[in-house]
């Protein structure tokens, strides 16, 4: 990699000196002349019917402007509730005011009568025949009955035959089934591989257990905040604080029935965001609805409570998993079963259940998952979205198996990882990922081998896989006469992006990174570019980075060959100027020189485009392992070290690279040991930092990460999305050196000290 | 609402308010007087985005009525540079990369100066602790603690 001379070097980030000045500008810190302050008016019920709203107390309170409900949203489109509420803080009706306390108490004075419904909040319980159902009677079958179900509408729509017999007996077989008809199903996955009957039958050891995993909220530390603009030509201005400003020009448009051009959304620097910040109902729409219905600016920003009780967390779920393998090591089926906790929409992710196939040679394998419905709030992404959960129940089993058979857990995951041009399925092969190169980086640098432990420690390992996303994206690059470099694009920078565009185009044309500036548009102005979550950024907009770069280095030599009366093929751009190849006397033009050259030429100035769209990633893999101490009396566990490693492709900026695995991994652990949302009949119980504990330095020593690079063959020069893979296997890696220092399983998260104790004490301790 | 006479040091500047009983710091700092670097992460006092040095001492912002500080001195994350130069903590975030989406960075950058003025000869164990108050969600802490101790060390050098 020494060839290079900007990427791959750590580089102060672009928005170095605002981030640490208090000047750079997010969400709130908007105030356009005139804003009005918006409130939103929330449920105080997690389940009820809505009687009546009562506005004309608010209406009567100085200050207060506009007060809107679900009558106000002309598309009809659902914002606010009308006739019923599924969970405590769902949206009723928003207030502007000219003061936020003045707001506040007018959402105080709006009168809602409820009549209090029966509750359902855990998932076990939500597919019970006797839950309550929240969208009427939504059912839907189990895994046997649906494969009964499956074969019996295979069998009628074969009209040429008479099958009636066979139907009828298909049939009553379902009534052997009565406990697998689960209820309050918002959606389901199911995938197969292989015979898991038979790989179970040949194990010689099978361990089956049930994971539980809770709902943890992504706690970016900027609330969410919008500030909404309507002119009385009816073009709105949102100044949004979103990973996705174009998802989020689209989703207003398609909530409110507007034109996409009437809509400019400008995305404002981010506090955090992890996934949890595209939603458009949250704050972005009502807005909207209160800056038209007023014809003043208007912020809404939630509070830290409302992000607690109105904010689309991770979703929590059961996962029941089984696992055979023989007793030489090898892993011959996994079977899940999983319940993901969806709230009162659909849209956790599922799928992601499929994740406990791991980075392993499984050949048979069957993953049933299930969306159910609580009252509680949606769902929405939180960094690998649905890949924590389910390494966590796969990495914990694992070690459960490794013991049974009497094997090393590094050494029973490394003889069990796929290799390049392994099978896996959807036909293709494994590509070259460092799965091995990454786990043995981690055992090194941890000591493994010859670790040692006293008394109440362990040790724990796991791993986690994740493969960055890509979507579209469009960068211009100019060259200026003094030779500066300036990049263009749309794309919202998601701690660091910025600065790897910037270091991709300053090496492809040969110039100092601090002769780079890059600006973000926004939706009116920039180029389409995705959203900033699923580790997209660095991947899609370092590939058109390159492009446009590349362009514009094109254009150079162009302008270079016309200048120096040169044919291209002896020119060759380096060190911010155009050289001729072996030319004596040394012969070169300078990028500036050429920029000033090209204003007066019939191919005009240096414009560099990139427009890119797709390629596929190559998994990145996250090793760690944990050493800890647990006090038995109370159940406290210390982190005594915590090392992670990524294969991360390539590093652009390997601080920034070491900044995401540290932060991830913390977040792992928090999300093991620490926090959990807590609900009872009157919804979320802990909606602040007293209860809802996240990690602070006090709890935390010193995260050693350690990079391993093996090159994605589509990555600008190799790197993968860095971003959502170390948050995968820190719980399970946690749960398993709790297992190693007491000898006890948890499987149920958070491993807090309560739990630690009960364990201890039902294990005869 | 009745409002009251108070008046505000803010880095050196002096700003005569007419301001209701009820508002915060915070908010008179961010709403009224314009100074919108010091940040609003929960406003219960748990997490030490809001916090400023008042007389000296760090303050979670949210947690103080603006009329209880009226004639003190107030230095917020915009008062830190001093002529174009960033203050050893500020710079010490950039070298270290002790920030990400940088929404925590201007309480701890203050907590930490505040700590750092009281004194400078800590251990990494301690300042972990001392900044138990300030949240980041981003870091992990690793590279926010490296800064504090680089800080720390330059400052007692030159002390
Ligand atoms: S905003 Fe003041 S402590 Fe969080
Ligand atoms: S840098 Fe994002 S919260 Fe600290």
């Amino acid at each position: 990699m020494s060839e290079h001379t900007v990427v791959g070097q750590t580089v102060a980030r672009v928005d170095a000196v605002e981030k640490v000045t208090g000047a750079a500008q997010y969400g709130a810190d908007v105030h356009p002349p005139g804003m009005l302050y918006g409130k939103i008016v929330r449920s105080k019920h997690a389940h009820a019917n809505i009687l009546g709203i009562d506005t004309t107390e608010a209406e009567k309170l100085p200050g207060v402007k506009a007060i809107i409900t679900q009558d106000d949203v002309p598309s009809g489109r659902r914002v606010f509730a009308t006739d019923k509420v599924l969970y405590l803080g769902e949206p009723l009706a928003a207030v502007a005011a000219t003061d936020p306390d003045v707001a506040e108490e007018a959402a105080e004075l709006i009168k809602i009568d409820y009549e209090v419904l029966p509750v359902v909040q855990d998932v076990m319980e939500a597919i019970q025949p006797s839950a309550p159902r929240l969208h009427g009677d939504d059912t839907k079958d189990g895994p046997n009955r649906r494969e009964i179900a499956t074969q019996i509408r295979r069998l009628s729509r074969d009209k040429e035959n008479d099958h009636s017999n066979e139907i009828s007996k298909l049939e009553s077989e379902l009534d052997n089934y009565p406990d697998e008809v689960y209820y309050n199903i918002s959606a389901e996955s199911h995938s197969e591989a292989g015979d898991v009957e038979k790989g179970f039958a040949e194990s010689d050891v099978v361990v089956e257990d049930t994971y539980v995993i809770p709902r943890v909220h992504q706690t970016y530390m900027e609330p969410h905040v919008s500030v909404a603009s309507a002119d009385s030509s009816g073009k709105i201005t949102v100044w949004a604080s979103t990973q996705g400003p174009f998802a989020i020009r689209s989703g207003i448009a398609g909530t409110l029935g507007i034109p996409l051009t009437q809509i400019n959304v400008i995305g404002t620097t981010m506090g955090g965001g992890f996934g949890g910040r595209f939603g458009v109902i949250i704050t972005h729409v009502p807005a909207v609805l209160l800056s038209q219905k007023t014809g003043r600016p208007v912020r809404v920003q939630m509070t830290r409570e409302e992000e607690f009780t109105d904010g689309r967390p991770a979703p929590g779920c059961v996962i029941k998993l089984k696992t055979g393998a023989t007793k030489d090591g090898h892993i011959l089926a996994r079977q899940a079963l999983a319940f993901w906790d969806s709230g009162s929409v659909s849209g956790a992710s599922i799928g992601s259940t499929i994740r406990v196939r791991g980075v392993y040679k499984i050949p048979n394998l069957k993953v049933d998952a299930y969306g159910v419905h609580t009252n509680k709030s949606g769902t929405a992404a939180y960094r690998a979205p649905g890949a924590p959960q389910a390494i966590f129940a796969g990495e914990s089993q694992l070690d459960e198996i490794a013991e049974r058979i009497g094997m090393d857990p590094v050494e029973f995951r490394l003889m069990n990882m796929r290799e390049e041009g392994d099978p896996v399925p959807a036909g293709a092969s494994e590509p070259k990922v460092g799965y091995k190169e990454t786990l043995q980086a981690v055992a090194d640098a941890a000591g493994w081998w010859d670790r040692e432990a006293g008394e109440n420690q362990g040790w724990g390992v796991a791993v986690g896989d994740w493969t960055n996303g890509c979507g579209p994206g469009g960068v211009y690059v100019s060259v200026h006469e003094d030779g500066s470099v300036r990049i263009f694009h749309g794309s919202m920078d998601i701690t660091g992006t910025d600065t790897a565009i910037s270091q991709i185009i300053a090496e492809i044309l040969t110039v100092p990174y601090e002769s780079v500036t890059i600006r973000r548009g926004d939706t009116d102005s920039a180029p389409y570019s995705t959203g900033s979550g699923g580790s997209v950024v660095t991947f899609t907009m370092g590939n058109t980075a390159k492009l446009a770069a590349e362009d514009a280095h094109q254009r150079v030599l162009e302008l270079a060959s016309e200048r120096l009366n040169m044919n291209v093929d002896n020119l060759e751009l380096r060190d911010g100027a155009v050289h001729v190849v072996s030319a004596d006397p040394p012969k070169s033009i300078s990028l500036g020189e050429l920029a000033a050259y090209s204003l007066s030429t019939t191919g005009g100035p240096i414009v560099g485009k990139g427009s890119f769209a797709r390629q596929p990633s190559t998994p990145a893999l996250a090793a760690q392992i944990a050493k800890v101490e647990v006090d038995p009396g109370t159940g406290r566990t210390r982190v005594l070290k915590l090392v992670a490693s990524q294969d991360v492709g390539f590093a652009i900026n390997p601080m920034a690279v070491e900044g995401q695995i540290e932060g991830g991994t913390v977040q792992g652990y928090a999300w093991a040991m620490m926090e959990e949302m807590q609900y009872g009949d009157d919804g979320n119980i802990n909606p602040g930092f007293v209860d809802y504990r996240v990690p602070t330095s006090a709890d935390l020593p010193t995260v050693e990460s350690v990079i391993v690079e093996v090159p994605a063959p589509n990555g600008p020069y190799g790197a993968k999305g860095v971003g959502e893979p170390p948050i995968t296997p820190t719980l399970a890696t946690m749960a398993n050196a709790v297992k190693d220092a007491i000898g006890v399983r948890i499987t149920e998260l958070p491993i807090k000290p309560e739990r630690v104790v009960d364990a201890l004490k039902s294990n005869g301790h | 609402m009745a409002k009251h006479h108070v008046n505000l040091k803010v880095n050196g500047d002096e700003h005569d308010l007419l301001i209701e009983p009820r508002k915060t710091l915070l908010a008179v700092l961010r709403d009224t007087v314009g100074l919108t670097g010091t940040k609003e992460g929960c406003s219960t006092g748990d997490c030490g985005a809001c916090t400023v040095i008042v007389d000296g001492k760090a303050v979670t912002s949210c947690m103080v009525l603006a009329v209880t500080a009226s004639g003190k001195e107030i230095t917020t994350i915009e008062g830190l540079a001093s002529d174009g130069e960033l203050h050893p903590v500020q710079q010490a975030f950039i070298n270290t990369g002790g920030y990400q989406c940088g929404f925590c960075t201007p309480g701890f950058i203050m907590a930490s100066k505040a700590l750092i003025d009281e004194n400078p000869d800590r251990s990494e164990e301690e300042f972990r602790h001392a900044l138990g108050g300030n949240i980041c969600r981003c870091t992990g802490y690793t590279k926010i603690l490296e800064a504090v101790l680089k800080a720390a060390e330059e400052v007692s050098a030159t002390a």
